[in-house]
């Protein structure tokens, strides 16, 4: 990737909150409203639309043309992500391709899900006969289990993951658009205290389904300037691969396909480690956000308990850490939470942190990580780099 | 090999692919899975290809029914799958035929339920006599670990 002449623009997000009521479809026009009052824009100058597929409306297979035509969009091309978690970072990705191709000028990737409210999903495939009998039904079961193998193989100090928890959840408190339940600091004593419900998996080593939606605006360079965008971060390295070991049933279940991205990321980039600003990692389980860490090697694979440990992961910290409270603290608006952390780098990067902004705002990573497969970690994998 | 007081769900063979051999056998207390024909190797869930080769050209074959724990993990979600199960004793076996499954493991004493540890195979009755595979810790001299430290990366 590295060149520069696609950018993101601008972003948006609304609250998250927990049974709302709303749909997916209200919801993204909250963050659509929004965005077009942020920056000035007529929605008539976005001509492409990247729509993540959402699990309250996962019944519809043309959920993104309903979309579409629910906020009056009329793209040249438009984009359904089905990529779980990813599906707003490979969004973004997608977008920049299109704009490359000449198909569209100024595209919006939107993020809008109500898991909280209406519920829809039915996986089928083997997960009834093969996976469901056995009481292995939601993803705290398969990361209950993945925990278990971390344990076996490397060690897991629960002080590590108590302080992933704690740091996300004292930069939630700084987030006007945390989940009501959630604004609350979180101490190691209420962390421990947290329900196991998939051993060693504590309730609050999860997250929680809310509602939510979120949009980031990607353009040529020249387009944006027409339209009057002034922050314009540069997304210079993007890697994604999905179903690593699809013919080797012995793949190790901590193998992940962000450690197979990750050379690849550094190498467009021309940046390593340490020259990450802030990281923000996909963070649907505390487990999944330390082997992050490991597969970008901030530390060594089996090491991210000492790394987390002797790393100040606070805003103002050394390796600013999801600094929004990421989905476990600020709360999950479903497979929107795909672009709860994208739009944190971004608000970060343009210098909008507030609160909680950092003090060095010159890159940011941001990952996507989707879908469960059988017995392992997460089928998809990507992650971006943004400059300013 | 366990009681069942409620029956549980019961899923729906050939759903995605054909999988009534699989339910068949159990029926029989027989456990097959599927196998390229081409390589000899199992693979599990069963696919409508083989994932090494990409053909079509696949067998149901019994299996021995001993392997070691992978993973394992004690639930305490309730769930209709969990439902009056709770605690409930979920792993990944890994089989000596090279292949890993998602089960119960059942009359097993909590000290015993660890990564490596040998298992062996029995039934559960999920209702009305459709058998389904759980596995438990072997208590004799089969207790050598594979699992553990063999596959460890």
């Amino acid at each position: 990737m590295s060149k520069q002449d696609v950018v993101i623009g601008g972003y948006a997000e609304t609250p998250i909150r927990l049974r709302t009521g709303r749909s997916a479809y209200d919801l993204a026009g909250e963050a659509l409203a929004d965005l077009l009052v942020r920056y000035g824009l007529e929605k008539g100058q976005i001509d492409g639309l990247s729509v993540t597929t959402a699990l309250s409306e996962a019944s519809n297979p043309f959920f993104a043309v309903y979309m579409a035509e629910a906020l009056g969009l009329t793209p040249r091309w438009l984009n359904q992500g089905g990529l779980g978690g990813c599906s707003a970072v490979s969004g973004v990705a997608r977008a920049m391709s299109a704009i490359r191709d000449g198909q569209c000028d100024c595209v919006v990737v939107l993020s809008a899900d109500a898991p909280s409210s209406k519920w829809q999903v039915s996986y089928g495939m083997y997960r009834p006969e093969f996976q469901e009998v056995a009481g292995v039904v939601g993803p705290p079961a398969t990361f209950g289990l993945l925990m278990s193998r971390y344990e076996h193989e490397y060690g897991l100090d629960p002080e590590a993951l108590a302080k992933i928890a704690i740091t996300q959840r004292a930069h939630a408190v700084l987030n006007d658009n945390t989940v009501d339940k959630l604004r609350k600091p979180l101490d190691r004593d209420a962390y421990f205290r947290s329900p196991i419900i998939a051993a060693p998996l504590r309730v609050l080593d999860s997250v929680m389904f809310c509602d939510g939606a979120n949009a980031v605006i990607v353009a040529s360079e020249g387009r944006a300037q027409e339209l009057g965008l002034s922050n314009l971060i540069h997304p210079t390295a993007y890697a994604e691969i999905t179903n690593i070991g699809a013919d080797d049933p012995l793949t190790g279940a901590l193998r992940t396909g962000t450690e197979i991205i990750a050379d690849r990321l550094w190498t467009q980039a021309g940046k390593r480690p340490s020259d990450i600003q802030s990281f923000h990692p996909y963070d649907d389980f505390t487990i999944a956000v330390m082997m992050q860490m490991e597969a970008f090697g901030f530390c060594d694979i089996g090491a991210g308990s000492e790394f987390v440990m002797a790393t100040d992961l606070g805003f103002d910290g050394t390796l600013p850490l999801n600094t929004g409270g990421g989905q476990i603290s600020a709360g999950q608006p479903g497979l929107a939470g795909g672009g709860l952390n994208l739009v944190e780098a971004v608000r970060q990067l343009s210098g909008d942190g507030g609160a909680r902004q950092v003090s060095r705002r010159d890159n940011a990573l941001v990952t996507g990580i989707g879908v469960i497969p059988f017995g392992r970690n997460w089928a998809s994998s990507v992650a971006m780099i943004l400059e300013t | 090999m366990t009681e069942q007081q409620n029956a549980r769900p019961v899923p729906k063979p050939d759903a995605y692919v054909p999988t009534a051999a699989f339910w068949d056998a159990a029926a029989r207390r027989v456990l097959v899975l599927q196998r390229c024909l081409d390589t000899g190797r199992f693979q599990h869930p069963p696919r409508p290809v083989s994932v090494f080769t990409g053909s079509r050209n696949l067998e149901w074959a019994e299996v021995s029914g001993r392997g070691s724990i992978y993973a394992v993990t004690t639930l305490t979600l309730r769930g209709p799958e969990t439902e009056g199960r709770t605690p409930l004793v979920a792993a990944t076996v890994e089989l000596d035929e090279r292949v890993r499954l998602i089960v119960n493991i059942v009359d097993t004493p909590a000290e015993r339920l660890v990564i490596g540890a040998r298992v062996e195979l029995g039934w559960d009755d999920l209702a009305d006599g459709v058998l389904y595979p759980v596995f438990k810790v072997t208590s004799g001299e089969d207790n050598r670990t594979n699992s553990g430290d063999i596959h460890a990366t």
